[in-house]
């Protein structure tokens, strides 16, 4: 589930249960159906990734874990949850690692926590061949995304695009106070940029404690219990929201009683979020300046085409490495059929040369190893063409009808 | 005559600068306003010296006509935005200032040849500082307008969602309230202290404090308009949209008396 699937809520309960701790993937890997796994849990997503063996029963599987992680009712979750198969598993993972997913296209954090939760997933012994490489691969895939299209440079002047207009309205943002409301990626980054041009004083409001203690650790800043955000406001200058909660978390009313009692210094609010944190109406108080997720990618570029352009080509370079990664993927299917059928043709070899190994001892040494070379690249010769099928098979079909034929003529 | 001299050349310095500072704010290009500034500088200085030489031939205090008034409302604009520029580096104030201070000083150059005096009885020190005063805040206040005009024009921008292009050459929000509130803060005990004097001064000489004269009646109107402004600001914690448009209501009140009132009414300040 993502934040476009699933209320902050639900997102928050699994999120802490799925998130830091290995207990989870192990319990993970205790189902019968999962061969590798790997758990992604952001503030934004709780995924699993996962290599099974008998599909459906698998799902089901999977389910139940989430079920039993989050503590929630079936009903409830089944909603939010999204499942992907196959290709479209990996375009999934592909575009998560990409950054497209993202609540603000092109933030950065993502790569991490893919890259922290597979060393965490690698740690656990939880992969194996297809998910290392399929991760790897992944990586490839958002560093091509990041170099070859804008979409990176989207955050970042986003969060600039919002230290910009601090600077319009305040002058300077020497001592001016921030809080954030919701843990996420973006409003990290932004407030990084705002700790650079001088902003101090930052509090953390989040749903659940423990998170904002954590970011507010990390940022120098002080954690705030979530329903105490009216009355922190009116000591507030910025406010950077981007929660995702369904409803608005900042009404106009709160706005306008805190604008009162800051005695109408002016106040700059920006709602990253979507659904939107803050009532819009609130932006239609005097000396209060609402700027939304729409507004900040408008200052960042007034043609929404580009930013559309740039996302179509990095599509294109998904599409690409998926071809790329398929490839791959589908040589994998015939490998064991090529390796056993080498070694049946081996055994044979071995098992003629030593029955013929009593006639051959008159001959010398060097006309013994002869023979055995010649053995040898007989059956190299006579294996080339159908192992070339096979390979080329791979690449060219879904189906392998060339890997059961040869299975069965050759009792592999 | 040196001092017309004098007073001609700042002139002509002071449109070059309202004209660079304009084609700064059209081009978008800070080094021009930065060139502007500079050229601003350089009028204020050979303004100051054709007030000193008027002051030396004429042997007087320099502000006594209605002329000398304007060229000298134009002279503390000009200081007050200088300083008000280095405290806050808002250097697109300058390209609406200055067209006001030009057009006070074109007002002012028009009839500088034969120079309007007062009457013999309304001359003496304590006239001098009444007019000083009172002119030196009414600057300040035309100071703290042109920032609030700016301010609606910012606000109208960010709010509009257009921070891109012609918002990034304005000056932030918060520096301009604070050159607003900063004008209103040491303009209004200006005015005021100059408006006590006068009416000192009109005791003495009308043995009352007050005539009902027009021109007083406005002047305290639009003193009390500042008062009830500055008043909210300190006290109610008005700010922002609303000072701003205050503080140009305000001004514009005073520029009515000013230009407008003077043709209409007869005045004991008709000369001023």
């Amino acid at each position: 589930m993502n934040h476009k699937t699933a209320p902050l809520e639900i997102r928050e309960r699994l999120q802490l249960s799925c998130g830091d701790d290995a207990r989870s993937l192990t319990e993970l890997m205790r189902l019968p159906e999962i061969r590798e796994a790997l758990c992604l849990a952001t503030c934004n997503r709780v995924e699993v990734l996962a290599r099974v063996a008998e599909g459906e029963q698998a799902v089901e599987g999977l389910r139940e874990f989430i079920y039993r992680q989050g503590n929630l009712e079936r009903e409830e979750l089944g909603r939010c949850l999204y499942v992907y198969r196959d290709r479209e598993a990996v375009r999934h993972l592909f575009r998560v690692a990409s950054s497209l997913d993202s609540m603000v296209m092109g933030e950065p954090q993502i790569l991490g926590q893919l890259k922290e939760a597979y060393h965490q997933a690698v740690d656990n012994r939880a992969t194996t061949v297809l998910l290392n490489r399929l991760l790897h691969h992944a990586f490839r895939v958002a560093k091509r995304v990041r170099t070859e299209t804008g979409i990176a440079g989207n955050a970042v002047s986003v969060s600039y695009a919002a230290v910009e207009l601090a600077k319009k309205i305040f002058g300077n943002l020497k001592g001016k106070k921030i809080l954030i409301i919701g843990a996420g990626e973006m409003s990290e980054l932004a407030v990084r940029h705002l700790i650079r041009q001088g902003a101090g004083h930052i509090l953390i409001a989040n749903r659940t404690y423990e998170r904002a203690k954590e970011l507010a650790e990390t940022l120098q800043g002080a954690p705030l219990a979530f329903d105490r955000i009216p009355e922190a406001l009116p000591e507030i200058d910025i406010v950077i929201a981007s929660t995702g909660a369904p409803g608005y978390i900042v009404s106009a009313e709160m706005v306008a009683s805190a604008l009162r009692r800051r005695r109408n210094r002016l106040l700059f609010l920006i709602d990253i979020a979507v659904p939107r944190d803050i009532d819009p109406a609130a932006g239609d108080i005097e000396n209060v300046y609402l700027y939304n997720i729409d507004h900040l990618q408008d200052v960042v570029d007034s043609n929404k085409e580009g930013r559309r352009v740039e996302a179509m080509k990095a599509e294109g370079i998904i599409a690409e490495e998926i071809a790329v990664y398929e490839e791959w993927f589908n040589a994998l299917a015939v490998v064991p059929t090529i390796v056993s059928l080498r070694e049946k043709m081996e055994a044979i070899m071995k098992g003629e040369l030593e029955r013929s190994a009593s006639w051959m001892k008159i001959l010398d040494g060097e006309e013994r190893s002869r023979i055995e070379i010649l053995t040898a690249s007989i059956v190299n010769k006579i294996l080339h063409d159908p192992i070339t099928a096979l390979k080329e098979e791979s690449r060219e079909r879904d189906e392998l009808p060339y890997v059961a034929a040869v299975r069965r003529l050759f009792k592999l | 005559m040196i001092a017309i001299v004098l007073f001609k050349a700042a002139l002509a310095v002071y449109l070059v600068s309202a004209a660079v500072y304009i084609a700064s704010l059209l081009g978008r290009r800070v080094l021009l306003a930065r060139f502007a500034t500079g050229l601003m500088l350089a009028a204020l200085v050979i303004h100051t010296f054709s007030f000193a030489a008027w002051w030396l031939t004429a042997g007087e205090g320099p502000v006594m006509g209605l002329l000398e008034t304007l060229s000298f409302f134009a002279w503390v604009m000009a200081i007050a935005y200088l300083a008000l520029q280095l405290k806050t580096k808002t250097r697109v104030l300058g390209a609406f200032i200055s067209p006001v201070i030009c057009l006070f000083m074109v007002v002012a150059s028009v009839g500088l040849g034969g120079t309007v005096m007062a009457p013999a009885m309304l001359r003496g020190t304590l006239v001098t500082f009444h007019v000083i005063l009172s002119v030196a805040g009414e600057a300040l206040f035309a100071v703290a307008s042109c920032a609030g005009l700016m301010y609606l024009f910012q606000d109208g921008l960010l709010r509009k969602k257009k921070a891109g292009g012609f918002s990034r050459l304005l000056p932030s929000l918060g520096d301009l309230d604070r050159i607003n509130h900063l004008c209103l803060l040491w303009g209004f005990p200006l005015l005021t202290l100059g408006g006590l004097i006068g009416s000192i001064w009109a005791r003495i000489v009308w043995g009352s404090h007050w005539q009902w004269d027009p021109k007083q009646i406005w002047t305290l109107l639009a003193w009390g308009f500042y008062a009830f402004l500055l008043h909210q600001r300190l006290v109610i914690g008005w700010r922002g949209r609303t000072a701003a448009r205050w503080s140009i209501a305000a001004f514009v009140i005073l520029l009515v008396l000013l230009m407008v009132g003077r043709p209409f009414f007869q005045t004991f300040h008709d000369f001023l």
